[in-house]
């Protein structure tokens, strides 16, 4: 797949070569928004406003990685749509303590209340993962998706996010510990080579 | 651990060190048993996360042209036709306008100067002039006073017309002596218009054209909108 000529041709207007782009992407950017979202209904219509959004702005494209520019329209479209969540009443992502200040500790996402039924549908390592996922900060979430699941560089992840280097370093180590936490609540689950070692005190 | 730590140690996993700090940290992971710890944590998360298997696309997302609302590609001719009709539709409100403000405007002049019986005194004048100056002019002058009304090019042919006018004027000034007082503007009033119908500055038959002009290339551009929306869904 010759992806410059194809982007080329996308940005004269040529649908049919972006349709070429998109079989080449549509795995990539569908599971982007899984990730982010957590929900497969939501990441497919996200997904097709992505590639939506995409074609009417290919025009905007000037070069560099493709792939983190698409990352980026579908990290919009998935901001968008949780924009959309939030006129729902949803459970914080930063529980208060008592005295109204944000929880330090991130133990709380290893969530022990959850309840049976919860519990049964978590009973998989990726619905572990996935709801460890789902309980992190957005901007977390976003930097360790593109960085772990998507494989990006720190450089495309911050050309992803738009923010700089340093703060991408900084969101994706925090992020790493958080699911590290919240992860160690699920052990049972874990493979015996990515076993958490219990008591290391980061 | 706290935070600048837990960053290297991140960054270190990816080899985003410089190599000195990469070095230095290595020099204490190997006398820190916790910082190892931490690592070995930071590292499996990093596997859990790369293991995740990637799901399929439940569908396919390729986009129709419904989908991005992309209207029909035009023939290349299709702007030429709408500047045709834009310009054509333009000048034909243009000459309307003109053609019903002018007479108003003459008319507006003519009130303003009394009635306007030094214009039409002119007029009046002017075609007894050129007769005038066609029959006493030798033969030889005769083209150059013909063109002097429309040009004036030349000093002698104005002054000839102008002592052609003074000459036919005279006798109906010498009219309007012996008739009753204003004779000669009785003369204008009577005369003039019967001999001057009043043109449009744009003649009808050029309205008709433009119009004509401008309906056909707007039912040509209509046509070829048609065409190619219907090829364009026979896609």
């Amino acid at each position: 797949m010759d992806e410059q000529a194809l982007i080329h041709d996308a940005q004269a207007g040529n649908l049919d070569a972006f349709n070429t782009l998109i079989l080449h992407y549509q795995d990539s950017v569908y599971n982007t928004a899984l990730r982010i979202l957590g929900d497969e209904d939501l990441a497919a219509d996200s997904t097709q406003e992505a590639f939506i959004s995409a074609f009417k702005s290919i025009s905007s494209f000037r070069g560099g990685s493709f792939k983190a520019w698409l990352m980026r329209t579908v990290t919009n479209a998935c901001y968008d749509e949780l924009r959309r969540q939030k006129r729902r009443p949803t459970t914080p992502l930063e529980p208060d303590t008592e005295e109204g200040d944000e929880m330090d500790s991130p133990r709380w996402l290893a969530d022990p209340s959850m309840t049976p039924d919860q519990k049964a549908e978590a009973d998989e390592l990726e619905h572990a993962l996935q709801h460890c996922l789902n309980n992190l900060p957005l901007e977390f979430k976003t930097v360790v998706v593109m960085a772990d699941i998507q494989g990006m560089d720190y450089s495309e992840v911050s050309a992803v996010v738009r923010v700089p280097l340093g703060t991408i370093k900084s969101r994706l180590a925090r992020a790493r510990l958080r699911l590290r936490e919240c992860l160690q609540g699920f052990a049972e689950l874990l493979p015996a080579s990515f076993r958490l070692e219990e008591g290391s005190n980061a | 651990m706290n935070r600048r730590d837990l960053e290297l140690l991140s960054s270190y996993l990816d080899g985003q060190l410089k190599p000195s700090d990469s070095a230095r940290l290595e020099s204490r992971l190997s006398s820190d048993p916790n910082l190892r710890a931490v690592l070995e944590d930071l590292r499996a998360t990093r596997g859990l996360l790369r293991q995740l298997p990637m799901r399929k696309a439940p569908r396919d997302f390729r986009l129709t042209p419904k989908m991005v609302r992309k209207n029909p590609p035009l023939p290349p001719a299709y702007p030429a036709f709408r500047f045709v009709t834009a310009l054509a539709t333009l000048l034909l409100f243009f000459s309307v306008g003109l053609n019903f403000l002018v007479p108003q405007m003459a008319q507006q002049r003519n009130f303003g100067y009394g009635g306007g019986g030094a214009p039409e005194i002119f007029s009046a004048q002017a075609p007894a002039a050129t007769e005038a100056s066609a029959t006493e002019a030798p033969a030889a002058e005769a083209p150059a006073e013909e063109a002097a009304p429309e040009l004036a090019p030349l000093p002698t042919a104005t002054l000839s017309i102008q002592d052609n006018a003074r000459e036919a004027v005279t006798p109906l000034a010498k009219e309007g002596v012996t008739g009753e007082a204003g004779g000669l503007d009785q003369y204008d009033v009577q005369n003039a218009p019967a001999g001057q119908e009043e043109t449009p500055p744009v003649p009808p038959r050029w309205q008709i054209l433009l119009a004509g002009i401008a309906l056909l290339s707007a039912f040509i551009m209509v046509l070829m909108r048609r065409i190619s929306a219907n090829r364009w869904r026979s896609k």
